[in-house]
């Protein structure tokens, strides 16, 4: 059973009207449909950022979670009835889908730099990558560096962001053998995504190069470099 | 400087400090973590008058070997792991107990309670366990590698201090009394209908549909807890679910329970410090009330998957919540704790 049908008045530029399903007993999934681009992740940030200001009113919803075509709501059921946590998803689509500037087209959209040592050690996927797509090296290296991305969401491991824009011609599968241990700091690309890996751990990406910036850090009062709706450059350097 | 309440002679298997989470930073990529099993974490603080989400240290399977450097007042809830003091006396799961200087706590990995015997013990400390707020929790957050204890599991020579978070209801020092809990209330069962369904050694964890199709055929499999099981989350061993009941979609947002069914048909029932997001398929959501079965779940235990509705869910947590409170006035009746408050000062 879904909320909400594709008939509904579409104040979204000819996106589908959201659908409102309960996740477990504890939580809500907005569903905006396919992932197409940006513009739904967008969406889901203007979502989240609209039901984490009513948190103020509503102590029983929880920190609302906004992925790449979603946005996951948790709720305390014995403080709050579904019916209610409903209503209130469907009041912040209501206010999030009005018009006015998105982070997309405002002007002010000074890019978060990273400094990236590409290829060697660093990067050990990166001729991989290259020959996969017939390029050299150099020229991953440039297309990579020339782009602007923007965090779609957060998630896999913390301070971790999906960033959308990597272009088409860098667009490759993850590796078949994940690796068990990825350096902190690595900065890989995967299908359509590019990422950094904020801290060591396991990871199937191709790893094309690496930064010393550190991603995320508990005691600082902003934990995560990079946000939802972010914008994001990379910068190479030859330090080793 | 006061003598720290522990040090740690050996961490065992995996002993960390845990309360009840960071949930307001899963937008960042942070897992919630905190104590695998809820229930065990609020019986075992309230037993020592701390407030029911106090930091506490969670053991698993062996736990650790402690020396007590002060005078303390501890209790244990959870798995019993055969906790005793060293040349001494057992303490039993589900009370409180008073350790002297030079005490040590050691465990011996339980009685063999069985498949359905749970592998976590939760150790609290009057006054709770003494480490900073990291991100709003003293939780030990291992994925991020914070929070905690140095953001690791307890080690060798590691000082445990108590903290001064002694609930205002309790006493305002540590008590001089022990505490018990009724037995039947010490370990998270599941509900009564279930309990009269079920004979023999399986263990039945509730669910409800998840996002994606495909509950009836999760539901009816025979499932297995597999070796692959920590915080992240625990595999289930099995016939693999046929082709095309798992597979990819768009990464969204996951709740603690979520059960994700890669392509490769094995489900994985996610835990307390699982990804906040993921791109497997949810077939299913283990209900909140019994999240601390599922923080149980011991490798190779028979698990039996039941498929429930959202209202029944809601009202089996209700129950959780009311038999907690029950359990907390008893406990609170039965130490004289408002006496020992009036007498405080003498």
């Amino acid at each position: 059973m879904r909320e909400g049908s594709a008939e509904g008045v579409d104040r979204s530029g000819g996106l589908a009207e959201p659908t409102i399903e309960p996740f477990g007993d504890a939580a809500l999934l907005i569903d905006l449909g396919p992932a197409t681009d940006q513009a739904q992740a967008v969406r889901a940030q203007a979502l989240a950022a609209a039901i984490e200001a009513g948190r103020t009113t509503t102590p029983a919803i929880g920190r609302p979670v906004p992925a790449h075509a979603s946005v996951f709501v948790p709720f305390d059921p014995l403080e709050m009835t579904l019916e209610d946590a409903i209503a209130v998803a469907r009041s912040a689509i209501a206010t999030s889908a009005l018009p006015g500037p998105t982070a997309l087209d405002s002007g002010d959209d000074t890019p978060i730099e990273i400094p990236v040592r590409y290829g060697g050690p660093d990067g050990p996927d990166l001729e991989n990558v290259a020959a996969a797509h017939g390029l050299r090296p150099e020229e991953v290296v440039e297309l990579h560096a020339a782009a602007r991305y923007r965090v779609l969401f957060l998630g896999f491991a913390p301070g971790f962001g999906y960033l959308g824009g990597l272009p088409p011609a860098l667009v490759t599968p993850r590796r078949d053998n994940p690796r068990e241990r990825v350096p902190a700091g690595s900065v890989g690309i995967a299908g359509g995504h590019t990422a950094v890996y904020p801290l060591a751990m396991p990871g199937g990406w191709q790893l094309i190069g690496r930064t010393d910036i550190v991603l995320f850090d508990p005691d600082r009062p902003d934990p995560a470099l990079l946000w939802p709706g972010a914008t994001v450059r990379f910068v190479p350097v030859d330090d080793r | 400087m006061t003598e720290p309440a522990f040090e740690v002679v050996d961490g065992g298997l995996l002993t960390t400090v845990q309360d009840e989470g960071r949930p307001a930073w899963t937008h960042l990529g942070v897992p919630e973590s905190g104590a695998a099993d809820p229930w065990s974490l609020a019986v075992a603080n309230l037993l020592v008058g701390n407030e029911p989400g106090a930091a506490v240290l969670e053991m698993t399977v062996t736990g650790p070997s402690l020396v007590a450097r002060s005078d303390v007042t501890i209790s244990l809830a959870g798995a019993d792991l055969g906790a005793r003091v060293e040349h001494g006396r057992a303490l039993p799961t589900g009370r409180s107990h008073r350790l002297a200087a030079g005490d040590v706590l050691t465990f011996n990995g339980g009685r063999g309670a069985g498949a359905t015997g749970g592998i976590r013990g939760y150790l609290a400390i009057a006054g709770g366990v003494g480490v900073p707020l990291v991100l709003g929790s003293r939780s030990t957050c291992l994925p991020g590698g914070f929070g905690g204890l140095a953001g690791r599991a307890l080690r060798t020579g590691d000082l445990v201090e108590a903290g001064p978070w002694i609930s205002p209801g309790a006493a305002g020092r540590p008590r001089r009394s022990e505490a018990g809990w009724s037995p039947e209330l010490v370990w998270p069962e599941a509900g009564d209908d279930d309990r009269a369904s079920g004979a023999g050694n399986d263990v039945a964890l509730r669910l409800i549909a998840g996002p994606d199709p495909g509950i009836d055929a999760l539901v009816a499999g025979r499932w297995r807890v597999g070796s692959a099981f920590d915080r992240v989350g625990v595999r289930l061993d099995g016939e693999p679910l046929a082709g095309g009941t798992g597979g990819e979609t768009t990464s969204h947002g996951l709740p603690w329970g979520a059960v994700q069914v890669p392509p490769d048909g094995r489900p994985i029932i996610l835990g307390a410090d699982h990804q906040t997001t993921g791109g497997y398929r949810v077939l299913g959501v283990v209900i909140s009330a019994d999240l601390p079965i599922l923080g149980q779940l011991r490798p190779g235990a028979d698990v039996r998957l039941v498929a429930i509705d959202r209202a029944q869910a809601v009202d089996a947590l209700a129950d959780r919540r009311d038999a907690l409170a029950a359990g907390a006035a008893a406990v609170r009746e039965a130490a004289g704790w408002s006496e020992l408050v009036d007498t405080a000062g003498g």
